[in-house]
């Protein structure tokens, strides 16, 4: 601010102002111009105006929606990875071996695809010779386990079970309340207990 | 990563990010403590629709929280969420005029429940209730002029003397050039000045 007295204000030495930085010549010119006077004071009434508006704030509940919308990452998998990378980049022994191996995977998916497309004839044959003997197997091991299952001692009597509608019936009852039985055991003992626990405050 | 005894609300913005970059969700909450109501004030005076000020504002945040990888720290954490609300803000301004403010209430609301619902709610200030009149008919003049500028202005004017940033951060946020952040600044309170006159009499 030199030799501005005989000028006005600029828009810079108005900030100054406001902000309580203002040189001597602009105090100076100030003191002797009733325009820029009032001129800075307004820009000060309306500066603290806009300071002291009020503070708006979103509905109660925002912060929660915002955090059902956030993928927070898992910490533990950010440890795990943060670990691997670490223990990967210790020293060059270990990139390169850690690049070796990923070269070797990467030259192996790549002779696998180039070896599948010259013979993709086979590949096919292949495919249909396994597929039938699945097939085949598959009902050689259906007849092998019937014949046992009938061969037991017990199967007679199972089979008499099923000799009348009232038999079946009962039967089935049986099985069914045995099956409640072992679900209801099995709830009461996944139940988590409700009450205090008493080394919990230990 | 633990917070290894760091108080969160002390700690400062980078810290808090350092947090939840390791996946602690208390970090992550304590952004969005710090900075909602600022980035809810900014982005309401920008569109002045309460509803659609949340839903940017909260599109802000899944923005800025879901790409927290992304944010490098030798910038302010406050100028980079500023910048995704400014930005969504100024996006939504131009895909839609809006012209008319209300501080009781959306615009668009038409039953008494909805313009309740959606009038503005005011932060936590004590004041007795003349003052409260006097300062929210005086604070509806200034917020209905602060409407009626440009939206560059707008912004330019809420982020320095609402939100108190500094013209270099602003100029970072807004991605303009110091020059014309100041001559904007400049340009919004003479705008405002003729605006309030009438303030005076």
């Amino acid at each position: 601010m030199t030799g501005r007295s005989l000028t006005h204000l600029s828009l810079d030495d108005l900030d100054a102002w406001l902000a309580g930085q203002l040189g001597p010549t602009g105090h100076a010119h100030l003191d002797g111009c009733a325009e820029c006077r009032e001129l800075a004071n307004t820009e000060r009434i309306l500066v603290n105006h806009l300071a002291a508006l009020q503070v708006l704030a979103p509905a109660p509940g925002f912060a929660d929606r915002v955090m059902a919308s956030v993928a927070i990452p898992d910490p533990f998998a950010l440890r795990s990875m943060e670990s691997a990378r670490r223990r990967l980049f210790t020293s060059r022994r270990s990139v390169a071996i850690a690049a070796m191996l990923a070269l070797a995977v990467a030259a192996s998916m790549a002779a696998s695809v180039v070896w599948s497309l010259g013979h993709r004839q086979m590949i096919a044959e292949l495919g249909s010779w396994i597929s039938g003997s699945a097939a085949d197997w598959a009902w050689i091991g259906l007849r092998g386990a019937v014949s046992s299952v009938m061969e037991q001692p017990w199967y007679g009597g199972l089979r008499g079970l099923a000799g009348s509608p009232a038999q079946i019936a009962v039967a089935s009852a049986v099985a069914s309340l045995t099956y409640l039985s072992g679900v209801l055991a099995l709830r009461k003992l996944m139940t988590l207990p409700t009450g205090p626990v008493s080394h919990a405050s230990a | 990563m633990p917070s290894g005894g760091l108080d969160l609300a002390s700690a400062t913005d980078q810290e808090v990010v350092v947090l939840a970059r390791h996946g602690q969700q208390a970090a992550y909450r304590e952004l969005v403590r710090r900075y909602e109501r600022p980035i809810f004030a900014l982005v309401f005076r920008m569109v002045r629709d309460r509803e659609l000020a949340e839903d940017l504002a909260q599109e802000t945040f899944v923005k800025a929280l879901n790409a927290i990888e992304s944010y490098r720290p030798e910038f302010k954490f406050s100028s980079w969420i500023f910048k995704i609300a400014n930005n969504a803000a100024i996006d939504h301004l131009r895909r839609r005029e809006l012209d008319t403010l209300s501080l009781d209430g959306s615009p668009h609301a038409e039953t008494p429940e909805a313009i309740e619902a959606t009038a503005l709610q005011i932060g936590d200030r004590q004041e007795t209730a003349l003052e409260e009149v006097e300062a929210r008919e005086l604070g509806g003049e200034i917020e209905a002029a602060i409407a009626r500028l440009r939206p560059e202005y707008r912004s330019c004017i809420l982020l320095r003397h609402v939100e108190g940033r500094p013209y270099e951060e602003i100029a970072d946020i807004l991605g303009l050039p110091l020059g014309t952040v100041k001559t904007y600044i400049h340009r919004a309170r003479n705008e405002l000045r003729e605006l309030l006159a009438h303030l005076k009499e």
